[in-house]
């Protein structure tokens, strides 16, 4: 599904150049259940954008099932992150002028969807995910485990078959942490290919696979 | 359809979560297009509106440009030349204004009339209210038949239709009123009912015989005319100055002379068509200003909503949908401001009516119509694409990882097209406030005028006499019983009778030949204004008399016909003394006196050559009585009633008015346009601090990580509040050089505005630049404040 070939990413500082990402080589298959992991300024959320199509200042070979991502332009890039890619932020970043609906609703609406089927679609979410009765509340009216699922539910709706998560239960407490972790696995379990980036072994253990990152480089894959 | 509802569902929903926000920027907007739309229905009132008449682009006024040069009335004998062979012209009318005393319908009442010829309703083609207008066609010259305004018939007659058919006096000649004209007929000004002439050109005024003859000396009445349908207004031009030619040509005294036919929507508005436009351009800086402000509002609030704009890219949001979104939501706020602005102009339009000089033309076409609502529903969304395309431009280009990461606190480009706003907002306020400092200057320079006479405890009250009752004789007889009357009253004790009023409408002139001097070829002909005056005069008005005497009782009708001249009329005498000598106004009159200069036209109108008749040698019925008095108004006016009333019980008397109202009347239009231009300035000042405010306050926000590590290595609050304090006043001192070379060049624009003001006045720039710069150093104060009391603990645990 995905195949990632010497990704580099750098930044020049006059003459000088710093490597956030080297030479990194990898392959994920659909169905996988990835963590990444490794510790601060390690290059983890970098290739987690990366992989999202948030970033495109990088170099390498990035296929996604048979889109060469590293050709594409940005119009194509976005069309194929639209297609495939559901992407869940530690910080929830739900926004606050917008519904627990209008939320959910809006990843549709930007892939043009009819107003009809969206209805519908929103509908299951909100019914899979047991928040129907929060549909008309604002974020700020939620606790902070009720906005990441809110923020899944969002990810999910419409029906991509990769979710990158970037530490998707670094900002929830234990418990909450937990529910959100089985979220993921049982949306795993029915088939969507999951990315996380973590620091927390307990979450990555829902994972099938761990990639470690250390100054950029891939230092472990098991 | 469905998105965009969507978009401006969540536009309003923004809106009302970020109140502060919506306040400032719908006020900026409401007071930008309100005033806006309130001057251009002015300007759109008086100079781009047609006329409201019937194909009104084919009416010219017909402008007889004198030897000198300047614009002169038509003579009968002209006239009739110019009416017989203008073919391009289908119908030529003349017209002068006239007092009309009506009686035979209660109380006898005074109105503003005109006097035309046959075919004035054939170049006013407008359907009347009731009845109908004369016409060339239908009408001869001499039908005793008028046709009243609307306003007259509605004040006046009770708005009774069976006016039409009836018979009343005017100026005591049976006339049948034939018809009703409605209100926006108004042609000349303030006409209240038109008479159709006995002749085929206007009476003369002056009771004389230049109506009759064939005289091209004394031009006394205004010609209009339409251009015929299948003819351009270049043919009629051209053939109008054809026929003048060759009347020139034929008659040695008018030689020199010529015609032009202008459009009349022009010519009624020469006067103030350049100061309009100007009013147009302030008012469109106030907008432009208004959308600059706003515009860095909307930055601001973009960088505040990076993370929101990067978090809907990550969802799928391309670039065109979200530049779409946010424009959605700077018009929604133009459209809502713009309505508010509609108030706005409504409220200030009524303001600016009410403010606007009497004398201003076409006043009563000014309204708030559909044209306005279109040109403020085009300005509205012009406004709201101009100020929500840049920043939405900017905000749809996220750098999605580190927005989604640090919430878009870092970002000094967007940061950098504000400060561009803020320097365009303090540049265009400057070219305001100067082009406001140089007007106020020009008008209160105006004010400051000496007229040459005396303007304080001055009442003059208006005097015309209806010609048809009153000959030259019992005009004279009149007058005299008036002034004995009022000279006998303790209250006022000091009169004179004059013609003309100084600032007044009336003119007559003359050229000034003096009598055994070479003859000089008419373009070089010294014009001199007369006046007719009574003894008492000169120490009524305060004038000098410089040298000989002043008339005196023996001065009568009967005695040897003299004149007082002004000093200006002294050297036409070439060196010569001028007591004792004679000048040709169609027969002898010796000079007797030499008195100082007035401004008679106009406080900015050098002093003219003048000559002083005695009333009883050149009486006119349009002269009035001069009183010097402590007394007021009201006790003059009385006064003067009584005395009329003694003579004459059914004469009303005209206008009474101060000498000071009648020189506020005469600088109405600058006063007028000057406070206005300070009223922009006012408000493009208050804008500008606030987008420096804005700035400023915006980028303490954005800077409060950096502050606290400089208060953490020991700066001093006050260290703190001198970097903010300076980098208002760097943003703001660059507005004020762009500002000062864009109001050096603009300035010029206006230089035919202004009166012994130069466009490069130093003080003017200098003060108004450094009252710019203290008003953007106050705006920066609030933000500076604030950034001295940020605690270095809580700003580094933001970062």
């Amino acid at each position: 599904m995905i195949k990632l070939t010497s990704i580099e990413k750098s930044y020049r500082h006059g003459l000088s150049q710093t490597f956030v990402l080297r030479r990194v080589n990898a392959e994920i298959k659909q169905g996988d259940f990835v963590s990444i992991m490794g510790p601060s300024g390690a290059g983890k959320s970098t290739l987690l954008h990366i992989l999202g199509m948030h970033d495109s200042a990088w170099t390498g070979e990035y296929w996604l099932f048979d889109d060469p991502i590293h050709q594409l332009s940005a119009k194509d890039r976005m069309r194929v992150q639209k297609q495939h890619v559901g992407f869940v932020f530690q910080s929830y970043h739900l926004l606050d002028n917008l519904t627990v609906y209008e939320n959910i609703d809006l990843p549709l609406s930007y892939r043009d969807v009819k107003k009809t089927e969206r209805e519908g679609m929103v509908a299951d979410i909100l019914d899979r995910f047991n928040i129907v009765g929060k549909k008309d509340l604002f974020p700020n009216q939620l606790s902070g485990g009720q906005q990441q699922l809110v923020a899944i539910a969002r990810a999910v709706v419409a029906k991509p078959s990769l979710i990158l998560a970037d530490e998707p239960t670094g900002n929830l407490h234990t418990d909450q942490g937990k529910e959100i972790m089985e979220l993921f696995r049982r949306l795993n379990e029915a088939g969507t290919t999951i990315v996380q980036v973590t620091h927390s072994q307990a979450n990555a253990a829902y994972g099938k696979r761990v990639i470690n990152l250390k100054d950029g480089w891939i230092v472990d894959e098991n | 359809m469905g998105v965009l509802s969507q978009d401006i569902r969540y536009a309003f929903r923004s809106f009302r979560r970020a109140p502060g926000f919506t306040f400032v920027a719908l006020l900026t907007l409401a007071l930008g297009i309100g005033g806006t739309t309130a001057i251009f229905s002015l300007v759109d009132g008086v100079v781009l509106r047609p006329l409201p008449y019937a194909d009104s682009s084919r009416i010219v006024r017909l402008n007889r440009i004198a030897a000198s040069g300047g614009v002169d009335s038509f003579s009968a004998a002209d006239y009739r030349d110019l009416k017989r062979d203008a073919t391009t012209l289908s119908a030529v009318a003349g017209y002068r204004s006239d007092i009309v005393d009506v009686t035979g319908r209660g109380e006898p009442i005074r109105i503003v009339g005109t006097q035309t010829t046959a075919a004035f309703f054939d170049v006013f083609t407008a359907p009347p209210l009731l009845g109908r207008a004369y016409h060339e066609s239908t009408d001869e010259p001499g039908a005793a038949v008028a046709v009243i305004g609307e306003s007259i018939w509605r004040q006046q007659f009770g708005a009774d239709p069976s006016v039409v058919g009836s018979q009343v006096r005017l100026n005591g000649v049976p006339t049948e009123i034939i018809g009703v004209m409605p209100q926006w007929v108004r042609h000349p000004a303030k006409s209240d009912a038109w008479t159709l002439s006995p002749l085929d050109v206007p009476t003369s005024p002056f009771g004389t015989d230049a109506d009759k003859g064939g005289s091209r000396d004394v031009h006394y009445f205004t010609a209009v005319a339409r251009v015929a349908g299948n003819h351009a207004l270049i043919d009629a031009r051209e053939q109008v100055k054809a026929i003048a030619k060759r009347i020139a040509d034929q008659n040695s005294g008018s030689a020199g002379e010529s015609v032009d036919a202008e459009p009349l929507a022009i010519n009624m508005v020469a006067d103030v068509r350049t100061a309009m436009m100007v009013l147009l351009s302030a008012v469109g800086f106030v907008l432009l200003i208004a959308c600059a402000n706003v515009a860095g509002l909307l930055i601001a609030r973009g960088a505040a909503r990076r993370r929101e704009i990067a978090v809907r890219t990550a969802l799928g949001a391309g670039r065109g949908r979200l530049v779409r979104q946010l424009l959605t939501e700077s018009v929604v706020l133009a459209l809502v401001g713009g309505g508010l602005g509609l108030m706005v102009a409504g409220w200030t339009l009524q303001l600016l009516v009410g403010f606007a000089p009497g004398n201003l033309p076409r006043l009563d076409d000014v309204v708030l119509d559909w044209r306005i609502a279109l040109f403020a529903l085009g300005t509205t969304i012009g406004v709201g694409v101009l100020f929500g395309l840049m920043p939405a431009l900017q905000s749809s280009r996220p750098e999605l990882s580190a927005d989604l990461k640090d919430g878009g606190r870092s970002g000094t480009s967007r940061t950098g097209v504000r400060n561009v706003m803020v320097v365009a907002q303090v540049a265009l306020a400057l070219v305001l406030l100067i082009g406001a400092g140089l007007m106020l200057t020009s008008f209160a320079r105006l004010r400051a005028v000496d007229p040459g006479f005396r303007t304080t405890d001055i009442v003059t009250v208006e005097l015309m006499l209806p010609l048809a009752r009153f000959s030259e004789g019992a005009q004279r007889s009149f007058y005299t019983g008036v002034l004995e009357r009022l000279q006998a009253n303790p209250v006022t004790a000091h009169s004179a009778m004059l013609f003309p009023f100084p600032f007044g409408g009336g003119n007559a002139q003359a050229s000034l030949l003096v009598i055994g001097q070479p003859e000089k070829p008419p373009q070089q002909r010294q014009s001199a204004e007369l006046n007719s005056i009574s003894p008492g005069y000169l120490s009524a008005s305060g004038l000098r008399l410089i040298k000989g005497r002043d008339f005196n009782t023996g001065d009568g009708a009967d005695g040897p016909p003299v004149a007082l001249i002004s000093e200006s009329a002294v050297k036409e005498f070439n060196g010569k003394d001028p007591i004792g000598e004679k000048i040709d106004l169609g027969e002898p009159v010796t000079v007797v006196g030499v008195v100082s200069d007035v401004r008679r036209r106009s406080l900015s109108d050098p002093p003219r050559a003048a000559v002083y008749l005695p009333y009883t040698q050149f009486v006119l019925p349009y002269m009035g009585a001069m009183i010097r008095t402590a007394g007021g108004v009201a006790a003059v006016a009385s006064a003067v009633k009584a005395a009329v009333a003694q003579i004459d019980p059914d004469l009303p008397i005209g206008d009474v008015k101060t000498m000071e109202e009648l020189i506020a009347d005469s600088t109405g239009e600058p006063r007028f346009r000057s406070l206005l231009i300070a009223s922009f300035a006012g408000l493009a000042l208050l804008l500008a601090a606030v987008g420096v405010y804005g700035l400023i306050s915006f980028t303490v926000a954005q800077r409060v990580p950096e502050i606290g590590v400089r208060l953490a290595l020991g700066a001093s609050p006050w260290q703190v509040f001198r970097l903010v304090i300076g980098s208002g006043l760097r943003l703001a001192g660059v507005g004020v050089l762009v500002g000062l070379a864009a109001a050096f060049g603009a300035a010029r624009l206006v230089s035919g505005l202004l009166f012994n003001t130069s466009t490069t006045d130093p003080f003017i720039y200098v003060s108004l630049s450094l009252l710019l710069l203290t008003i953007s150093a106050l705006a920066c104060y609030v933000p500076a404040r604030r950034a001295m009391k940020v605690a270095p603990m809580t700003a580094l645990r933001s970062e």
